[in-house]
C-alpha cells in the first residue's frame, strides 16, 4: 500500500484525508464508464471515418461506371445512326421496295 | 518557517500550481478569449468547397428511344509539370492523343515557374480512355478533370428541333426550351476538407450527399421519318435549284409532331465553329420566320365563310375575273374571268377573286379576322421549342390597318404566318374542326424513375365538325379530281397548293415566289399532316408554281409515309 493510503506511520496518526472505500468504487466504477464510453466514442468515430470514405470512394466509383456508360451509350448510338445504317444496308445490298403490298392475314 | 513534510508539501503544491496558472491562462486567452480569431483561420484552412463529380445531362431520345442527343465523357488535360522526367519522351506519346504538335507540347511541359500547366480541352473518345490507362500506368502526373459535351450522333439530323445551349445557358430547339429538365443537379458544399479536397468524415455524416443527373426526354419526333423527310427536302431543294425550304409532319389527331426538316441544316455539334455571319442557321424557320403563306390560306377562308353561316355549301358566285376592295383591285392569279364558280372551283381553281368575294362581300372584317384569331394566326401556338414567334396580323382594331385586307388576307397576302401555325390552323380541317395543340416532348424520364407523359392539349374549336369534314372534303376532290402530282396511289389525301409572292422592300420580288403545299390523309380520319414549303425554286419561272414543285415533294413524302407508319390502303380497309 502507498503511503498515501497509511493511516498511520510508525503508530503516529497521519492527518491526510481518508478515502473511503465507496468513493474509491465510485471513481474505479466511474473511470471504466468513462473508459467505455470513450472507447466507444473513438471506435464509433473510426467505424465512420471508414464508412465515409467508403461512400466517398463509391460516388468516384459511380461516376467513373456513369462515365462508361455514356461512353457506351454514344458508341452504340453511333454505331447504330442512320448514316451508318444506310451505309451499311447498301454495303449488304439492300435497296428501297419499288413497291409495297399488304398482305391480309385471316384468322389463325 | 516550513515545518514537517506536510508544509513541504503544501509549498510544492502551491509552487506547482503556480506553475500552471501561465498554460491556464493561456488557454482561457486560446479557447475564449481569442476563439473567434483563430476559428476564422481554421476555417480558411480547411473549410473549402467540395463537389461529387458533375453527373451528365438529360439525354434526347426519339419516340422509339433511339438516342438524339446523348453526353460524350471528356477530359481537360493538364499536367504536373514539375514531377516530369522525360518530358521529350511524354511529349512524342502524349501528342498524338491531345491532338498537338510534339514540339509545341514539349513547349509546355518544360515551362519554368509553374507547378501545373493545362495541356489541351475536350478530349474524348478513344483517346480520352488510353490518357486514363497513361495516368494509372506511368504518367501519374496526369491531370484529367471529367467534364461532359453534348453528343449527336445523327450528325445534322433534326438539327433545328433539337438546337443546342451555349455556356451562357442560351440557345434554341428542344435544348433551349427544356433546359430546366435537361440540366444536371451537381452537388456541391463548403465544409471541412483535407489536403487533397475530399471532405472530412463529419462532413459526409450530414447526408445529403447527392447528385442529379438531368431528366432524359423522349420526343414525338420519329427519328426514320425525319430522316426521310430531310432527305426528300434536300433531294427537291437540288432538283429545284432552291434557296431553302422546310416540311412539317404532324399527327393531326395528338398535335405530335413526328418530323420537322428545314434546310439549310448546321451541325448543332458543333455550334460554336460557326461564324456570327452564319449565325442564322440556328434559327428553326418552322416556328420562327413567318412568310406569306399564299393560296394554302384560301382553305381557312372557305372554312371560316362556311362555319359562319353567312354562305352555305351550295353558294356561288359569277367570276369576272376581278373585284375591287379597299382601293384595290383583287385578281385571279391567272387573269382570267372564270364564269360562275362555286365553292369547289374556288378551291380547284384556287381563285382570288372567289376567297376575296366570300370575304368582302359576305363576311365583313370583323367576322372575317375573329375566324383568322380563332384559327391561331397572330398568337403563338405555345410549342415547347424556344423562339417561336406570333406572326403578324392586322386586325380592324390596329392603327395600321388598312380596308385592303379583308381582300387580301383571304388568299394568303398582308399576313405573316410561321409554317407550325399554318400547319396547325388546317389541322383542324383534318381533325373534324378541332385544333391541337403541337408538341415535341413526348415524356420526360425523372431520375428517380418516374415518367411524365405531356398532356395532349386542344388549341380550340374554331370551327365545327360537319364544316372541317366538308372542306376536307373539298380539298380531297380538288386532289383526287385535279392535282395528280400529290395523289398517293392507294390513299385519300387532301390538300392545297400556294405559290406565294415574297414581300420585299417597295412591294413583292418580280421573280421569286414561295411555293407550299399542305395535304393531310387518308380520309375520312387523318393519321397525318405534311406541310411542304419550297423557297424560291429557281427552276423554270412557268414552273414555279405549288403544284409543280411543293405538290410532287409532297406526294413523295406521303406514299413512303404512310408505309412507314403501317397505315393501311383504302382497299384494305374496305374489306375489313
Amino acid at each position: 500500500m502507498s503511503v498515501v493510503w497509511q493511516q498511520s506511520t510508525h503508530g503516529v496518526p497521519r492527518r491526510q484525508e481518508r478515502l473511503n472505500q465507496v468513493t474509491t468504487r465510485a471513481i474505479v466504477v466511474g473511470a471504466l464508464i468513462a473508459t467505455v464510453l470513450v472507447g466507444s466514442y473513438l471506435a464509433l468515430g473510426a467505424l465512420n471515418v471508414r464508412l465515409s470514405r467508403e461512400v466517398w470512394s463509391l460516388h468516384a466509383e459511380l461516376a467513373t461506371r456513369q462515365r462508361e456508360i455514356s461512353r457506351l451509350e454514344i458508341e452504340i448510338a453511333r454505331l447504330s445512326s442512320i448514316p451508318v445504317l444506310q451505309e451499311r444496308s447498301v454495303a449488304l445490298g439492300f435497296a428501297p421496295a419499288e413497291s409495297i403490298e399488304f398482305i391480309e392475314l385471316g384468322a389463325p | 518557517m516550513l515545518r514537517g513534510p506536510e508544509a513541504r508539501l503544501r509549498l510544492v503544491s502551491g509552487l506547482l500550481m503556480l506553475a500552471l496558472l501561465p498554460v491556464l491562462g493561456r488557454l482561457v486567452l486560446l479557447q475564449i478569449i481569442e476563439r473567434p480569431q483563430w476559428d476564422a483561420e481554421v476555417e480558411t484552412l480547411v473549410q473549402r468547397s467540395y463537389a461529387l463529380p458533375v453527373p451528365p445531362s438529360g439525354v434526347i431520345t426519339d419516340r422509339n428511344d433511339a438516342l438524339l442527343v446523348g453526353n460524350q465523357p471528356i477530359y481537360d488535360v493538364g499536367a504536373e509539370v514539375a514531377l516530369i522526367s522525360d518530358k521529350l519522351a511524354a511529349a512524342r506519346e502524349l501528342a498524338p492523343l491531345l491532338g498537338r504538335d510534339v514540339q509545341d507540347l514539349l513547349e509546355d511541359l518544360e515551362i519554368e515557374g509553374y507547378r501545373w500547366w493545362p495541356l489541351a480541352w475536350g478530349v474524348g473518345g478513344e483517346a480520352a480512355v488510353q490518357l486514363e490507362t497513361l495516368k494509372a500506368e506511368r504518367y501519374y502526373w496526369l491531370t484529367l478533370e471529367p467534364k461532359w459535351r453534348r453528343y449527336y450522333p445523327e450528325g445534322t439530323l433534326a438539327c433545328h428541333a433539337l438546337g443546342f445551349v451555349n455556356a451562357q445557358g442560351y440557345g434554341f430547339g428542344v435544348e433551349a426550351a427544356q433546359q430546366r429538365f435537361l440540366r444536371p443537379q451537381p452537388f456541391e458544399r463548403t465544409g471541412v476538407v483535407d489536403v487533397v479536397s475530399n471532405p472530412f468524415p463529419e462532413e459526409l455524416a450530414q447526408g445529403g450527399l447527392r447528385a442529379y443527373p438531368g431528366t432524359d426526354l423522349k420526343l414525338t419526333i420519329d427519328r426514320t421519318i425525319q430522316a426521310f423527310v430531310e432527305g426528300e427536302l434536300a433531294r427537291a431543294i437540288a432538283e429545284y435549284g432552291a434557296y431553302g425550304g422546310n416540311i412539317l409532319v404532324i399527327d393531326p389527331r395528338t398535335g405530335a409532331i413526328l418530323a420537322m426538316a428545314s434546310s439549310p441544316t448546321y451541325e448543332p455539334g458543333n455550334y460554336g465553329q460557326y461564324s456570327e455571319a452564319q449565325r442564322h442557321l440556328f434559327v428553326d424557320p418552322i416556328i420562327s420566320v413567318p412568310y406569306e403563306p399564299g393560296s394554302v390560306f384560301k382553305v381557312i377562308t372557305v372554312a371560316a365563310a362556311l362555319d359562319s353561316g353567312t354562305v352555305g355549301r351550295d353558294w356561288s358566285y359569277y367570276d369576272n375575273g376581278a373585284v375591287e376592295y379597299g382601293g384595290v383591285v383583287i385578281r385571279n392569279s391567272d387573269r382570267q374571268a372564270h364564269g360562275y364558280q362555286n365553292l369547289q372551283g374556288v378551291i380547284d381553281r384556287s381563285l382570288n377573286v372567289g376567297v376575296a368575294t366570300l370575304s368582302t362581300r359576305h363576311m365583313g372584317a370583323d367576322l372575317f379576322f375573329k375566324y383568322v384569331r380563332d384559327f391561331g394566326f397572330g398568337r403563338k401556338t405555345g410549342i415547347d421549342l424556344t423562339g417561336e414567334v406570333a406572326g403578324l396580323v392586322r386586325l380592324p382594331t390596329d392603327w395600321d390597318w388598312t380596308d385592303s385586307s379583308l381582300a387580301t388576307v383571304p388568299f394568303g397576302q398582308g399576313i405573316a404566318v410561321t409554317p407550325l401555325q399554318m400547319a396547325t390552323a388546317v389541322s383542324a380541317l383534318a381533325n373534324h374542326g378541332t385544333m391541337m395543340a403541337p408538341y415535341v416532348v413526348a415524356e420526360r424520364h425523372y431520375p428517380d424513375g418516374r415518367v411524365v407523359t405531356t398532356p395532349v392539349r386542344t388549341l380550340g374549336q374554331p370551327i365545327s365538325r360537319a364544316t372541317a369534314d366538308h372542306v376536307a372534303e373539298l380539298m380531297g376532290n380538288y386532289v383526287a379530281n385535279r392535282l395528280e402530282n400529290a395523289q398517293v396511289p392507294g390513299y385519300r389525301v387532301a390538300g392545297k397548293t400556294g405559290t406565294a409572292q415574297i414581300p420585299v422592300s417597295g412591294g413583292y420580288d418580280p421573280v421569286n415566289v414561295m411555293t407550299s403545299f399542305v395535304g393531310f390523309g387518308p380520309l375520312p380520319d387523318p393519321e397525318l399532316l405534311i406541310l411542304v414549303n419550297i423557297d424560291r425554286p429557281q427552276n423554270p419561272v412557268h414552273l414555279r408554281w405549288g403544284t409543280q414543285t411543293a405538290a410532287p415533294l409532297f406526294q413523295r413524302v406521303a406514299s413512303r409515309l404512310f408505309v412507314l407508319l403501317g397505315i393501311p390502303p383504302m382497299e384494305l380497309v374496305a374489306s375489313e
